[in-house]
């Protein structure tokens, strides 16, 4: 079976000459989640923009489904397309009511009014809003609204939906709801996701792979758990998750281990070879024989952030429960693994 | 943000008082002078004035060009709207002054470009043989007209573009499998239903208020429109009766607009405003199309009309050939051989004292924001702008004749009453847009109200008062309609001055003048363009 989406060197540039996607290579299999994660400006929106068939690519092809539908010379128009997009703005037409909005792909469709009225009910039942039908969106709440763009992507039936940062918008306590139920439905339908956001957290979450969109180039792409604990560089590496970047050369120290110096001790842990090193929070611990100040101390709730200032630098710990140590005093630490910084921007 | 997200203190009764008084002055007494006058005659008189064969033929006349100059020039605004405003910036940040460029030239010279590009022996005549057949007449004056209202149309729709249909709304229906016809027919023309009717109202009001182009294309072939007749009525005769059913047209003219622009002051005043989407638009890939389209319509309506009257203005003769050989100043120094210099430095004058007084009327209006009187007052300087400039002269040749007639004096005052609202609408947006917090900032560091005012409360608002300024240069430096009917011996202004040039005949001078009258403007917005271009 054709993967639900394939990129193949696409190039975009607007007209200025300014390059937005630079030779993006990206599949994603029938039924496959894959994370979009950048930082804004990257490019995240503007490829999902052309494999909607928004823009053309300059270079390249994009096909769906093993169909090409984009390439420098032929756009496939977004309708004939087969892809359901939820937007970060929500895109809900303010003079339609919910049940017009959702029925509204499916009116397209050629379905008639009465069966597209009642599969929007369907549709809105299952994601909670069958209350809300008559309403227009100007008074729904941001979450409600995110969920009406869901229920409106889902009545597309597609083979791809393309979700563009669809939490970006809404407060702290509810973009985990939304993830949810954008991620429950999603999982029902079966479809394939291409799903963009900024937010570490969301994008490793939700995600089977994560593609990592750098200044319009993909720089890396595996699963969440290949992308935190080996990132292709210290930028990638922020991206993912918190991180620290330590100024301390490791050496090989046999299959899978090298050798650090930190201060005038040196540990050997599991690793590879590089000239700087990056450690997640949870790859080190309080108490042990490394040496280090406590300059911070942020209290989380379920975890409590240290910042250490060690000989190599500046080094955060996570540690579940509340503080153990007060700010300003000294303390040793314990390294448990690491990754090399390696020496490009990315 | 309401009044309180303005610091200052909040204005106290006498300014209410002062400005009341200025509207009362500049607007009520006007038209009320108006009225008491159309009404002088009783009911009975006015009846007779309406059913005058003239007066019913110029009434139909008038509704007949304003209904099909609508019905053209909307929607060819608002194709033009939806083509520009869908490209890429950088693409539309050149093509909107393109199509706004048929604005900046007096509509006087526009029209007397058509008859030099268009007519019997005008450009296309003499080179290709082919004059536009009805130049003169009812259908030159709906296509000059048209084509007129076409940029008027499209800068209504390109802000109702910006606030109301988001380019996301328009993706989303595009992923939801609608086509780009689907899309525009069941979302984006739906969301710009509020916008359509007000540039529908704004283009019939203007064409009801039209003078130049009927009394240059219409009243050669006999065709006359209420302005028309009221300039006419008023300049051939001296019968007081006449007078009186001439005042009964000029408010018939008010009614009529006023039933056209009312609705859509109501509508307008519900709009949500939300800001603009600032992503990249879609480019659409009829780019090369659309570009196409908008400088060939700006070339034939605008260019090739301004062409033929600069070239007009610098051949010897009407009749010869334009080349270089042929070429010559003398137009030039006829057209100022006599009165012209001192129309010029009067119109000058007079435009600079409106570029001066209007922001400053603008100012004190806005001023007025969150208080009661201020609303009543607004929809005054609304009204009065939309007041025909055929009715609003007579409405104040009436009021001040008594004491200014006849003199340049007489002419600010219709101008401010008609231009108060260009200060008045840059500044109360400045105001809007300035939000509380700014002001709160300057205060919790460290500076008093004065220093405020100075250091964030009025920088913003400089722009809106220095376009404001420039608004009212332009408009009261081509403004003819009012001026034609409140002048007097020796208080001509340049456009006066032209119009009669064109009467007499006088190719030659009429370009040279409309040249005189059109370079200023052009230079005031070449300053005033690319400043709102970029937002």
């Amino acid at each position: 079976m054709s993967d639900a989406l394939d990129c193949r060197g696409v190039c975009l540039r607007y007209r200025a000459g300014v390059p937005v996607l630079t030779d993006v290579d990206l599949a994603v299999a029938p039924g496959e989640v894959v994370a979009l994660l950048g930082p804004s400006g990257s490019g995240k929106t503007t490829l999902l923009h052309a494999v909607a068939g928004f823009v053309a690519p300059a270079g390249g092809e994009i096909r769906l489904g093993g169909r090409t539908v984009s390439t420098a010379r032929r756009c496939t128009p977004p309708e004939r397309r087969r892809v359901g997009m939820v937007f970060q703005s929500y895109a809900l037409w303010p003079h339609l009511t919910v049940l017009d909005t959702v029925a509204y792909p499916l009116r397209r469709r050629g379905v008639g009014g009465a069966a597209a009225r009642t599969r929007a009910h369907e549709l809105l039942a299952g994601v909670g809003l069958a209350d809300l039908a008559g309403r227009r969106p100007a008074e729904l709440s941001g979450g409600q609204q995110q969920r009406v763009g869901l229920a409106r992507a889902l009545a597309a039936q597609p083979d791809l939906f393309l979700f563009d940062e669809p939490t970006a918008h809404l407060d702290a306590h509810l973009r985990g709801v939304v993830l949810a139920e954008v991620a429950a439905q999603r999982a029902a339908a079966g479809a394939a996701a291409l799903y963009a956001t900024h937010d570490a957290g969301e994008a490793l979450a939700v995600a089977d792979r994560v593609a990592i969109l750098y200044g319009g180039r993909l720089v890396q792409v595996g699963t969440p758990a290949d992308v935190y604990a080996r990132p292709a560089g210290p930028a990638v590496a922020r991206l993912t998750g918190p991180v620290s970047v330590l100024a301390a050369p490791a050496r090989a120290a046999g299959p899978g281990l090298v050798s650090v110096r930190i201060g005038t001790v040196s540990v050997t842990v599991p690793g590879e070879p590089g000239g700087r090193i990056l450690v997640r929070p949870d790859w080190a611990g309080l108490g042990g024989d490394l040496p280090g100040r406590v300059a911070a101390v942020r209290f989380a709730g379920p975890h409590t952030d240290y910042e250490l200032s060690t000989p190599a630098g500046d080094l955060l710990i996570r540690e579940s429960g509340p503080p153990r140590l007060p700010a300003g005093g000294t303390t040793t630490w314990t390294l448990r693994r690491l990754w090399p910084a390696g020496d490009g921007t990315a | 943000m309401t009044a309180s997200a303005v610091p200052a203190r909040r204005p106290g009764a006498a300014a209410v008082v002062l400005i009341a008084a200025l509207v009362g002055l500049l607007v009520v007494l006007p038209l009320a002078g108006l009225v008491r006058v159309a009404a002088g005659g009783g009911l009975a008189g006015i009846a007779r004035a309406l059913a005058a064969p003239q007066s019913v033929r110029a009434t139909v006349h008038t509704i007949a060009l304003a209904a099909v100059v609508t019905a053209l020039a909307v929607p060819g605004g608002a194709a033009l709207a939806l083509g520009v405003e869908r490209q890429e910036p950088r693409r539309r940040r050149v093509l909107r002054p393109v199509v706004a460029s048929g604005l900046i030239v007096p509509e006087f010279v526009l029209g007397f470009g058509w008859t030099q590009a268009y007519g019997p022996a005008g450009l296309t005549d003499r080179l290709a043989g082919i004059p536009l057949p009805g130049l003169y007449g009812p259908a030159g004056i709906v296509l000059v007209l048209a084509t007129h209202a076409v940029p008027l149309a499209y800068l209504v729709v390109t802000a109702g573009l910006a606030v109301r249909a988001d380019v996301d709304l328009h993706r989303a229906a595009r992923a939801s499998g609608a086509g780009r016809w689907a899309a525009l027919r069941t979302i984006t023309l739906p969301l710009l239903r509020v916008p359509l009717l007000a540039a529908s109202a704004l283009v019939f009001a203007s064409v009801v208020n039209s003078f130049a182009v009927p009394q240059l294309l219409g009243t050669p072939a006999g065709f006359a429109t209420m302005s028309t007749l009221v300039y006419q009525d008023l300049n051939l005769s001296a019968d007081p009766a006449a007078f009186t059913d001439l005042t009964v047209v000029a408010l018939a003219m008010v009614l009529l607009v006023l039933v056209a622009v009312a609705p859509a002051e109501v509508w307008l005043g519900a709009v949500r405003t939300r800001p603009p989407n600032l992503d990249p638009p879609v480019p659409a890939g009829s780019g090369r199309l659309v570009t196409a389209a908008v400088w060939a319509f700006a070339t034939l309506t605008v260019g090739l009309p301004v062409l033929a009257v600069l070239l007009a203005a610098l051949t010897r003769a009407p009749g010869l050939a334009s080349v270089p050989a042929n070429w010559t100043l003398a137009n030039f120094a006829d057209a100022f051989a006599g009165e012209t210099g001192a129309a010029l430095a009067r119109s000058l004058w007079l435009a600079a004292a409106a570029a001066l007084l209007v922001p400053a009327l603008g100012g004190l209006l806005a001023g007025l924001r969150g208080r009661l009187a201020g609303r009543p007052l607004a929809v005054a300087v609304t009204l009065s702008y939309a007041v025909p400039g055929s009715a609003l002269a007579v409405g104040v040749a009436i009021g001040y004749g008594r004491w200014l007639a006849g003199t340049a004096l007489i002419i600010l005052v219709a101008y401010l009453a008609k231009f108060w609202i260009l200060g008045y609408l840059p500044v109360r947006a400045a105001l809007d847009r300035l939000s509380a917090e700014p002001v709160r900032a300057a205060r919790v560091s460290g500076a008093g109200p004065a220093t405020t005012l100075a250091t964030v409360v009025l920088p913003p608002l400089r722009t809106a008062l220095a376009s404001a300024a420039a608004l009212a240069f332009l408009f009261a430096f081509h403004e003819l309609t009012m001026s034609s009917i409140l002048y007097g011996p020796g208080s001509q202004t340049l456009a006066v001055v032209v119009l009669n040039q064109r009467e007499l005949g006088n190719i030659g001078t009429t370009s040279a003048l409309a040249v005189v009258l059109t370079v200023p403007v052009c230079l005031a917005a070449a300053v005033l363009l690319p400043r709102r271009g970029r937002t």
